[in-house]
């Protein structure tokens, strides 16, 4: 457990000693901020334009964050070797794995954090009404990130950076098309169409579980039931993703 | 030898590049066995396997057969790895940590207990001459610097084994000095030494037995006397009374001095010169024979055709 967090806490003192966080942290900042300029030259409730465009710019650079930082931060200790001297010491190559994801998980969250309160509080100068809503929204978005975390670092033992990255964006995108695909295809008859999109529909999680973001801005009621198995999908299938990577970097000969 | 530290036995590698490209077969069938308190030498070419095999000693790379124990202990288990301090060849550190951080951290993964981390980081720090740039970031460091650190963090858990991959590249002299002074310490004090090198007088200075290793294959193994314990490959004379024009002996070196001749005949040749020169009316001031170098030894062993 101690090799665990030492290994989160390196992950995670690198990052913030990285300047490639910051370009993203400031791009999302900017985001946020800029959401009053488009709740102005919007017509509709300014204030739940700037809450819907400013959750989805948190999600989006959390998404970058979370499959950027993964690949640099995998991909670099393998790169760079470094991981041949905690490997050679008394640490499990899933403890390792589990302990860089960690630490990309604290990343997010911080990052999360951070950008939900400059979000809360431009929204409390905007209306006058502070929404803790709002993080709920972002807690729903980790989740996501969790999820999306787990496959980057899955695809960073599996393959190079530049693809693995790739491949995770793929999961991004469509984990949030696949479920309104398997809809619509649901309703063709029999065919081979159907099935090839059944098959990615229950591979790829489907990351639309995590949006809550139209009850937040319309102050809808959010299911407890919801909520609960969104936890639980994130969970499972960040597990299912952290073994098979543990299960492709337990064999793997690094040179 | 009683107490075995490091025993390497059947070890197989091959390595598999990629779709259009040939297996590499690193190691074939690789055993030798390390004693408590040996300095061991582990010599051998470019591409011979030596640091495949270290590789595959701290569980790096996955050897496709044989076994591998460490203190007693099957290498993969962590009672092993808490014996056994690791240096690689080249300084893998983390450039955004200071050299004080980067201890901290190692010695968070060897479970050091954190009441003494801090002494400890101290003490090998100062063993390594690192005490006053311990909070500098790593990215800063010299490559020699950055060797120094790469030990301290070996150093760290107190091993009873050490193994350590080329330790004296990228040293000046006093830098070489200095690990060849901590590498007899760390043997006196009980630990076991296994280092690869290529800088040959190291090994004949520090290590109580040598192995050389050649294409995967152990070729030689014993204390550097046993190894260059044979018939002299040739002799050098110094003679006077005579000159070196017209000898029909062949001669391998030769260089007339003011006072006398020098010259190097090899060995199957040494009767039939001293008969000439005696024939010649030389006086032979001196006759010793030349031995081969551990080098020379290395590179017989690289130059053989492999079995």
């Amino acid at each position: 457990m101690r090799a665990i967090r030492a290994i989160a806490a390196n992950t995670f003192r690198e990052a913030i000693r990285d300047r490639i966080l910051y370009l993203f942290v400031g791009f999302a900042l900017a985001m946020v901020v800029s959401t009053k300029l488009f709740g102005m030259l919007t017509v509709g409730d300014e204030a739940k334009i700037v809450k819907d465009i400013g959750l989805a710019s948190i999600q989006f650079f959390s998404m970058l964050i979370a499959v950027m930082m993964s690949m640099l931060l995998v991909s670099r200790e393998v790169d760079s070797r470094t991981v041949f001297i905690i490997l050679a010491k008394p640490v499990r190559r899933w403890q390792f794995l589990v302990g860089k994801y960690l630490g990309l998980v604290a990343i997010v969250t911080a990052n999360l954090v951070f950008i939900t309160v400059v979000l809360a509080v431009m929204v409390l100068a905007y209306t006058g009404q502070w929404d803790p809503m709002l993080f709920f929204a972002a807690a729903m978005t980790l989740l996501e990130m969790l999820v999306l975390a787990a496959f980057a670092i899955l695809f960073a033992v599996l393959t190079r950076p530049i693809l693995g990255s790739l491949m995770t964006l793929a999961v991004f995108v469509v984990g949030h098309t696949s479920a309104e695909l398997w809809l619509l295809t649901r309703q063709l008859p029999g065919s081979l169409t159907r099935g090839l999109v059944a098959v990615v529909y229950h591979l790829i999680p489907n990351l639309e579980r995590f949006n809550f973001r139209t009850e937040v801005v319309h102050g809808l009621p959010v299911a407890p039931a919801a909520v609960g198995w969104a936890v639980i999908y994130a969970v499972a299938f960040a597990a299912v993703a952290l073994v098979l990577a543990d299960l492709r970097f337990r064999s793997r000969d690094l040179r | 030898m009683s107490d075995i530290q490091l025993s390497v036995q059947g070890l197989w590698k091959t390595f598999h590049p990629g779709l259009f490209e040939a297996d590499v077969e690193a190691l074939k069938g690789l055993s030798f066995e390390v004693g408590r308190g040996e300095i061991f030498g582990f010599l051998g070419p470019n591409g011979a396997g030596k640091t495949t095999t270290i590789k595959a000693i701290c569980e790096i790379i996955r050897p496709d057969a044989g076994t591998i124990n460490v203190c007693g202990h099957p290498h993969t288990a962590p009672a092993a790895k808490r014996k056994l301090g690791f240096m690689s060849e080249s300084p893998y550190v983390y450039r955004h940590l200071s050299g004080r951080e980067y201890l901290r951290f190692c010695g968070e993964l060897l479970g050091l207990p954190p009441a003494g981390m801090e002494a400890r980081i101290a003490g090998v720090l100062d063993e390594v001459g690192m005490a006053s740039r311990a909070d500098r970031g790593l990215g800063t460091y010299s490559k020699g610097m950055q060797q120094r650190i790469g030990l301290a963090q070996a150093l760290l858990g107190d091993p009873e084994l050490l193994i350590l991959d080329e330790p004296m590249s990228g040293l000046d002299p006093l830098g070489r000095r200095d690990v060849r002074d901590i590498i007899l310490a760390r043997a006196a004090a009980g630990a076991t030494v296994f280092f690869s090198s290529h800088i040959i007088p190291d090994v004949e200075a520090l290590c109580d037995r040598v192995a050389i290793v050649v294409d995967g294959r152990l070729r030689a193994i014993g204390t550097v006397d046993e190894l260059l314990a044979r018939d002299p490959v040739s002799f050098e004379l110094t003679f006077t009374g005579a000159a070196l024009d017209g000898l029909a002996t062949p001669l391998e070196a030769s260089h007339e001095r003011s006072d006398a001749t020098w010259v190097r005949v090899a060995t199957p040749h040494r009767d039939a010169l001293l008969a000439e020169l005696g024939g010649r009316g030389a006086r032979l001031l001196s006759l010793n024979p030349v031995r081969i170098s551990l080098e020379d030894l290395l590179v017989e062993h690289s130059a053989e055709p492999t079995t």
